[in-house]
């Protein structure tokens, strides 16, 4: 018997055909094997414009044109590459050194290869798009070349050989092409000599030791990058965790457990032994976090290091319940990193244990809590994590830990570790290995985040770039926005494009006949005005108010019609999609759309016509609608008026003009549709917020800048109007849209989540609070009153906010009518129209009602702009919800940064030698902890937290610096009752020299700015209240 | 549609005359040195071309063809599916700790831990016939049940094919593979298919790979996404058991069909000589991994076409030749298979029946040391494969 096996080899055919396979796992469980078949070509370009063979076999595109070529004709050289070099990085170079290769000072011309990008893809999908973005940029000149497809540089998988080892031979392949190529093509007269040299970098030695055997050029990333200039600062910026690992790869002390296989989680998720959900990490306690899952109405406790097994707050990871008896009680107690663990020395790795005695200690006071009796110390379900679904590591800001540089830090270039302490504190400290531990000390830094191995304690990571000394405004004003993703880049060329072109000097078309006019009303004759707080340039709204002819009043508001400038798909429009949202920091607006449009051509600006959208009512004398009408218009409003000029015209009776009767008018209005409003069960929530002031001048107090927010009627006129314009355009765009219309929606928090406030006002005040309704809550909030306390209510109020879900973006195919309900509002329906100037959601809703009215725009395009795929539209309620968010987060820390430069510019003009006064001010007890308290100081609207040595107590004086203070710790005592929600504080063995406190309690208290001088984080600056006494 | 009812049996049957069969059966039935129409030996085998892993898109596959035209294609696909656990089996863990006595119940575990026949569904494709006729399901029937009850008693270092096919597809308590194989007669069928589509089904299970399994013990399944990592369901020698002949290895089955014709037995008929035969017989062997020698798994015989042969007539009854019939009466013999009176070179339709002494005999020179079947799997062994 014969065999016979068919011979490829002769058939010329075979040569550009070839196949990939793999195995492809779907989610049902199916397994299948995947063949592609690959057609090899020889007309993809290698891009160098050195080469004269490409430019003539490079593939076209429909209008006959190549793409321009990437790779410059003279390369920048290095010392050990005098003739210039292109570079060819593999895979773990990118992954090492994705910083150094975005990095503006080196690394130009590179050659990035399909199989590079395609592995790193799979790798690291955040790394994956920032080399694309890499590659997009021109000035980069970064190319990416299609090796698999080109028939010279495809590598065919040899047996048994590793899919590595088979990349890195591709790698090699191109490297080698490229010299042969280049020396054949390159134009004449430029051979040999000034051919630039291909450089691959990898990190493999095997492969190193096969490129110098192949003749092809290869570095390691660190060898080549320490024969560029400014070595040591590139170093740096070398992923750290990749290099460490062969280093100490024998050593073998493992701190944390081993995650579970992908398998054995998917069994578990799948069997519902283990869960999946997002690790939270409280604020107060770092040990400490929660993780939501889908099982359980409540968050599952994650407690300890160990528990929380490397997972970082942000990170998707799998978790198991822990047995019964491992069930503790969420902590009493406020934990700090930095406190704990400041005496820990990033370098001596070998003697340290997961958890040191003093977390061990901090732990066991929590067991013991445990045991409680009560609700609240009752112990909950823990769990611990076992797998990670997938990391969020992002880039964080932070400072160098003073202390972990020790005495090194004279030691000039040399390499060292050091702990870089991040700013959200819900992030362990981060190992990173420098040489300019000494310049970098006092500095805001950007890091990442590159591994947290099992053998490590803490995350190790490596140093991106400088942001400028601590606390001056410039580094404090970057950090926030990088650290709440804020996109503060000017706005790029191609938006910049899509602005009309007239610029400033566009104008409303003088005459009806201008496509301008088609589908516009002229409502130019009405008396519209606009109220908003003063010295706001981008004005979304105005209104007006009319007596008709039949004893009803018509009623308009009318939005800058951004839509008309923004269409839709263009670079403004996902520009502005990205951002979201206008951010709002002190002393800074990072605008959402660009500045010519926000603050001149939508903006509803006095005196002067506007394109408008315009909601028309027509109301009865108590307020009911009659009808209503949406149209397009074109406005001029009659003045700009501030909340506070507005409410003085009003109250003056000598006005009598029609102007000034209009905005009387919308008052009385605004009162009924209030009442209403609240009738239906609307919340009167608070929010924490004061107002910074910054045009004040340099003199006098800087404190009187800081000023709570005052609500005035006229507040309210406006923002009632706009809330109905809202409710009313909702239900337009929903009954056109029933899939597809953005919404808004505040979903019902469930009672559990208003427990813990419940009981302490039982406990406390013995009020009850009434979580059935909306109506029922908020009648209940309005009986928490304390006649000796006025703000109590509003501390109640504030508390009670915090219990609820927060408000989202959706479109109306996601939920079912039912819960499209807006909570806090009361409203069956909500959604945003009325600020397309600062929001996106509102320029989508824009779109949407004007194709629902059947508007069509000049182009006659408009009709069918405001429709758009459920997919996508969801994407964007995703994204804008995110941003949403963080623009409130970075608003907030924002004004806290300036409360706590407030506080210190006035503590150094009138500080008593050399110490702090700080200010005397009313606080009130937030939360009580066992060792210590949180403060709520409404003038500056911050939150403190005052440990056991902030207690003033007779006899102490209240001027102690800081060091002296910290003495106090060891002979403070403390006694908690945690069912009171009660703390005593005394000095050891002068139990009747004590104060006690107690939650909801008003205080007096006295912040102050201070800058810590020892220890942890030496040289930042954080507010101090001290409480002096309790008021009853 | 003569054609078609003659399916179940052996093969269609050639337009031959009675006069041809007869001159056939009686060449083929010469004592000690058949004469086959095309000159083979009682043993030999056609020639055939073989080539395996021919489709990408299959997790194994082969082509055969014989010399005379006949071509067959085998793909092999495998598919994870959950495996379906009787109530009792569930419940059998907790029961052992306080019931040993509870074996009957044991049959529901056992088809998660051994295995189950019907986790490998063969499907035959012959053209001009319907996948619900006879002979497909009936040759599909043949080749899966050796395929499947094969199974080594373990030993000799091959534990993973210690409970044969089946147990190979168990991947956990909960999972198993399913196999699909699927043979393509390309031709008219010559001959009885049979045997080539047994050859092509052992090269192309033979090239089958499965994925290499990540997960552990009972997790759901989860597999390395390489294929190049992927495992042969039947494993092969290592390299660095190179000492030891390739013919360790476990191997799929093979059937070959055997005829018997008069004393004489032979190996691989053509359609003519299937068409004479007294009994056609399909013979499963495969290697016993423990003693290197082959083992009978099964044995069937098939509904020779010779019974539906029309017969001859000889010159004595013939009204025709009236006259010279004396002479062929007096070499009248008993025929044993047609159990009457037999003038030679007068064809009688076969009635089947064998002697044991016959069966014995196949048997022997299939199993026996340097015998048929040795030769074929050697054959086999010789197709490069992967």
């Amino acid at each position: 018997m014969k065999s016979l096996r068919r011979d490829f080899s002769s058939d010329p055919q075979t040569a550009n055909v070839t196949s990939k396979i793999f195995v492809r796992s779907t989610k049902s469980g199916k397994v299948q094997k995947i063949v592609r078949e690959l057609y090899l070509r020889q007309d993809i370009p290698c891009s160098s414009k050195l080469c004269s063979v490409c430019p003539t076999v490079a593939p076209a595109d429909a209008n006959g044109k190549i793409a321009p070529f990437v790779l410059s004709e003279h390369p920048a050289g290095t010392t050990a590459f005098p003739r210039g070099h292109y570079l060819v990085p593999d895979t773990n170079a990118l992954l090492n050194g994705m910083d150094l290769f975005e990095h503006t000072g080196a690394f130009y011309d590179v050659i990035i290869l399909q199989t590079v990008l395609e592995e790193l893809k799979n790798q690291s999908l955040p790394l994956y798009n920032r080399l694309l973005a890499l590659i997009k940029t021109d000035e980069k000149r970064f190319y990416l070349f299609f090796n698999e497809f080109r028939m010279e540089t495809h590598v065919r998988r040899g047996p048994e050989e590793s899919i590595n080892d088979r990349n890195d031979r591709a790698v090699r392949a191109v490297a080698k092409w490229y010299t042969q190529h280049l020396q054949a093509s390159s134009k004449k007269g430029k051979k040999e000599k000034a051919l630039p040299t291909i450089v691959v970098i990898t990190d493999d030695k095997d492969s190193l030791r096969k490129a110098k055997e192949e003749d092809v050029t290869a570095l390691s990333l660190s060898d080549y990058v320490a024969g560029l200039e400014d070595s040591d600062r590139l170093l740096d910026m070398i992923n750290e965790s990749r290099e460490a690992r062969g280093a100490k790869g024998a050593r073998g002390e493992l701190f944390y457990p081993e995650y579970f296989t992908m398998s054995k989680i998917m069994t578990g998720l799948r069997a519902g032994t283990l869960h999946q959900g997002v690790f939270n990490v409280s604020p107060y306690n770092y040990l400490e976090g929660l993780v939501n899952v889908a099982a359980f109405d409540k968050p599952l406790l994650i407690l300890g290091r160990d528990n929380s097994n490397r997972a970082i707050s942000g990170d998707v990871v799998v978790i198991e319940v822990l047995p019964k008896e491992q069930w503790k009680s969420p902590s009493t107690k406020i934990v700090d990193e930095e406190a704990v663990t400041k005496n820990d020395n990033p370098d001596a790795e070998d003697s340290e244990a997961v958890v040191t005695e003093r977390e061990r200690k901090a732990l066991q006071e929590e067991v013991r809590q445990a045991h409680g009796k009560s609700t609240e110390g009752r112990p909950q379900p823990t769990a611990k994590v076992v797998g990670m679904i997938k990391r969020n590591w992002r880039q964080y800001v932070g400072h160098v830990d003073s202390g972990s540089t020790g005495s090194q830090a004279s030691a000039g270039r040399r390499q060292q570790t050091v702990f870089v302490l991040p700013m959200d504190k819900r992030v362990p400290k981060i190992r990173v290995r420098t040489r300019q531990a000494a310049e970098l000390l006092g500095q805001r830094i950007l890091v990442t985040i590159d591994a947290w191995d099992r053998d490590s304690r803490y995350p190790t990571g490596h140093f991106i770039r400088s942001l400028g000394e601590l606390e001056t405004k410039g580094a404090e004003t970057e950090a926030l926005l990088l650290e709440y993703d804020v996109q503060y880049k000017p706005f790029p060329k191609a938006v910049l494009d899509c602005l009309p072109s007239e610029g400033h000097d566009w104008r409303v078309p003088a005459t009806k006949e201008d496509v301008g006019w088609r589908g516009r009303r002229d409502l130019r004759d009405l008396l519209i005005c606009s109220i908003d707080p003063p010295g706001c340039q981008d004005i979304d709204d105005a209104l007006h108010a009319r007596p008709l002819p039949n004893g009803n009043f018509e009623v308009g508001v009318h939005i800058a019609d951004v839509s008309h400038f923004v269409k839709p798909n263009n670079a403004m429009d996902l520009e502005a999609s990205v951002r979201g949202t206008t951010v709002y920091l002190v002393d800074k607006r990072i605008d959402m759309l660009p500045h010519l449009l926000g603050t001149d051509l939508c903006s509803l600006k006095p005196y002067v016509e506007r394109y408008a959208f315009s909601v028309l009512w027509e109301m009865t004398p108590n307020a009911e609608v009659v009808s209503t009408d949406f149209t397009k218009s074109v406005i001029r409003s009659r003045e700009a008026f501030s909340y506070e000029q507005a409410q003085k015209r009003i109250d003056d009776s000598s006005k009598k003009d029609e102007l000034t009767e209009s905005m009387r008018t919308l008052l009385k209005f605004s009162k009924i549709l209030r009442q209403k409003r609240m009738d239906a069960g609307a919340l009167n929530l608070a929010s924490p917020e004061v107002r910074i002031e910054t045009d004040n001048d340099e003199v006098g107090d800087p404190l009187t800048d800081v000023k709570t927010k005052a609500m005035l009627a006229t507040n309210s006129l406006v923002e009632e109007f706009m809330l109905h314009a809202n409710i009313t355009v909702a239900a337009k765009i929903y009954d056109t849209f029933s899939q597809t219309a953005m919404l808004r929606r505040h979903a019902t928090p469930p009672p559990q989540n208003f427990e813990e406030l419940s009981n302490q006002l039982a406990k406390k005040r013995d009020m009850r609070i009434d979580v059935s309704s909306s109506r029922a809550l908020a009648d209940s909030l309005d009986q928490c009153v304390d006649d000796k306390n006025p703000f109590f209510n509003t501390l109640v109020r504030i508390l009670a906010t915090r219990c609820m879900t927060s408000a989202e973006y959706f479109c109306a195919g996601a939920h079912a009518e039912s819960e499209f309900r807006h909570y806090g509002l009361a409203s069956p329906i909500y959604t945003h129209f009325t600020s397309p100037i600062r929001r996106y959601a509102d320029l989508l809703v824009h779109r949407q009602l004007a194709s629902a009215i059947g508007y069509e725009g000049e182009d006659g395009r408009a009709s069918v702009e405001g429709v758009m795929t459920r997919n996508r539209l969801e994407d964007i309620c995703r994204n804008i919800n995110n941003r949403h968010r963080n623009a409130q987060h970075a608003g907030r820390a924002s004004i806290e940064y300036y409360v706590g430069q407030a506080l210190k510019a006035r503590g150094e003009k009138l500080s008593a030698n050399g110490v702090d006064g700080g200010i005397e001010e009313d606080g009130y007890v937030m939360r009580v902890f066992e060792n210590g308290v949180v403060v709520f100081v409404p003038r500056f609207g911050i939150e403190g937290v005052v440990r056991l040595e902030d207690f003033v107590l007779q006899g102490d004086s209240s001027l102690r610096s800081v060091a002296e203070r910290r003495e106090l710790v060891v002979r403070r005592e403390s006694d908690f009752d945690n069912e009171e929600y009660t703390l005593k504080v005394s000095d050891k063995g002068q139990p009747d020299r004590g104060m006690g406190v107690e939650l909801f309690q008003r205080v007096k208290v006295n912040v102050s700015s201070v800058k810590e001088e020892s220890g942890r984080g030496a040289g930042k600056r954080r507010v101090r209240v001290l409480i002096l006494g309790a008021q009853k | 549609m003569a054609a078609q009812r003659q399916a179940s049996s052996a093969s269609q049957t050639p337009h031959i005359s009675p006069a041809e069969l007869s001159y056939l059966y009686t060449s083929l039935a010469l004592p000690g040195s058949p004469i086959r129409p095309d000159g083979r030996s009682p043993t030999q085998f056609r020639p055939l071309t073989a080539e395996t892993d021919i489709l990408p898109g299959t997790n194994g596959s082969a082509r055969v063809g014989f010399a005379d035209g006949t071509q067959a294609i085998v793909g092999v696909k495998a598919e994870v599916e959950k495996t379906v656990v009787t109530a009792d089996a569930l419940k059998l863990p907790q029961q052992a700790k306080d019931d040993y006595a509870g074996n009957e119940d044991g049959d529901g575990n056992q088809g998660s831990s051994t295995g189950h026949g019907s986790w490998v569904q063969m499907s035959i494709e012959i053209p001009g016939f319907r996948d619900d006729d006879a002979l497909p399901v009936f040759l599909s029937e043949m080749m899966r049940e050796p395929l499947v009850e094969s199974v080594s008693n373990g030993g000799s270092g091959n534990d993973e094919m210690a409970g044969g096919l089946k147990k190979r597809l168990v991947i956990n308590k909960r999972w198993h593979w399913r196999l699909y194989i699927d043979v393509l007669l390309l031709s008219q069928p010559q001959s009885y298919p049979l045997p080539l589509l047994s050859l092509t089904t052992h090269l192309a299970l033979l090239s089958t790979r499965l994925p290499k399994l990540k997960s552990k013990g009972e997790e759901d399944p989860f597999f390395d996404d390489d294929w190049g990592a992927a495992e042969y369901i039947y494993p092969r020698a290592l390299k660095s058991k190179s000492h030891l002949s390739p013919s360790h290895q476990v191997r799929p089955p093979v059937t070959l069909l055997v005829i018997s014709v008069g004393e004489n037995v032979i190996f691989d008929p053509s359609r003519e000589e299937i068409a004479v035969a007294d009994t056609v017989l399909a013979v499963s062997v495969a290697r016993d991994s423990d003693s290197d020698t082959l083992k009978l798994l099964s044995m069937r015989t098939i509904d020779p076409p010779s019974r539906l042969t029309q017969p001859g007539v000889a010159n004595s009854e013939n009204v025709a030749t009236l006259g010279s019939t004396a002479a062929a009466e007096e070499a009248a013999i008993l025929n044993p298979s047609t159990g009457e009176e037999e003038v030679p070179g007068v064809w009688r339709p076969r009635r089947g029946g064998v002697k044991r002494s016959t069966i014995a005999r196949m048997v022997k020179l299939v199993l026996q040391k340097g015998g048929v079947g040795e030769e074929v799997l050697e054959g086999l062994e010789g197709v490069e494969v992967g």
